[in-house]
């Protein structure tokens, strides 16, 4: 098993990642920080950052996809303005201070 | 659906109008949107919190829901009064099928 993450450590992922990619993460600071323990809690039980609003399936192979930054963030953050579990968002979304809302799972879809 | 041996929390409020059973993820923020979003219309309901219970129970679940309501399962899946279901949290949609007032 890898070493357990602390929440700190999985905030500094997260800005990381979103600084990488050129995305804003979540401003609603109550629900970055669920997220943020949802992604620490998945690491720390499965050994990976499985995407805190998705089921693992039974094995990081089956879940690779749906490890943080999920393969299809790359599609629902320019089509949505955010991506699935509501992470990371578009600087244009973060400016229009609108709420996210669920979106399509394309785990199953594609 | 046999949900008593598992641990599905029940919620109380002063609205009864709907029976209301939510599976959600522990880990996920627009299943705690959700909930708190009952909580805050004061709906009467009860949830479940998938991830922590025994795989195959949780294998068991997802299956008899897609099956019945010819979906795939996301989170937070809600059934409304045994016929109705709602995938994700998106709250207009919630409203509508709750009958609450914007």
């Amino acid at each position: 098993m890898s070493q357990s993450k602390t929440r700190e450590k999985t905030e500094l992922f997260t800005r990381m990642v979103a600084q990488k990619q050129g995305w804003v993460l979540n401003p609603d600071k109550e629900f970055y920080e669920s997220l943020v323990d949802g992604l620490t809690a998945n690491y720390n039980r499965y050994g990976y950052y499985l995407c805190p609003c998705r089921d693992s399936e039974g094995s990081r192979e089956q879940d690779r996809h749906a490890i943080c930054p999920c393969i299809w963030s790359f599609k629902d953050i320019p089509q949505y303005g955010h991506c699935y579990c509501a992470l990371y968002f578009s600087p244009e979304f973060a400016a229009s201070a609108k709420p996210p809302a669920s979106i399509p799972d394309r785990r199953y879809q594609e | 659906m046999n949900l008593e041996h598992l641990p599905v929390v029940h919620k109380d409020g002063p609205r009864n109008d709907h029976d209301i059973m939510i599976f959600a993820l522990s880990t996920c923020g627009f299943c705690k949107r959700a909930l708190a979003f009952l909580d805050n219309q004061g709906f009467s309901y009860r949830y479940l919190y998938v991830d922590l219970i025994p795989v195959e129970e949780k294998n068991k679940i997802k299956q008899e829901l897609k099956d019945r309501f010819k979906e795939n399962v996301a989170f937070p899946f809600a059934v409304i009064d045994g016929s109705i279901h709602l995938v994700g949290f998106i709250e207009a949609d919630w409203r509508l099928s709750l009958g609450v007032q914007p």
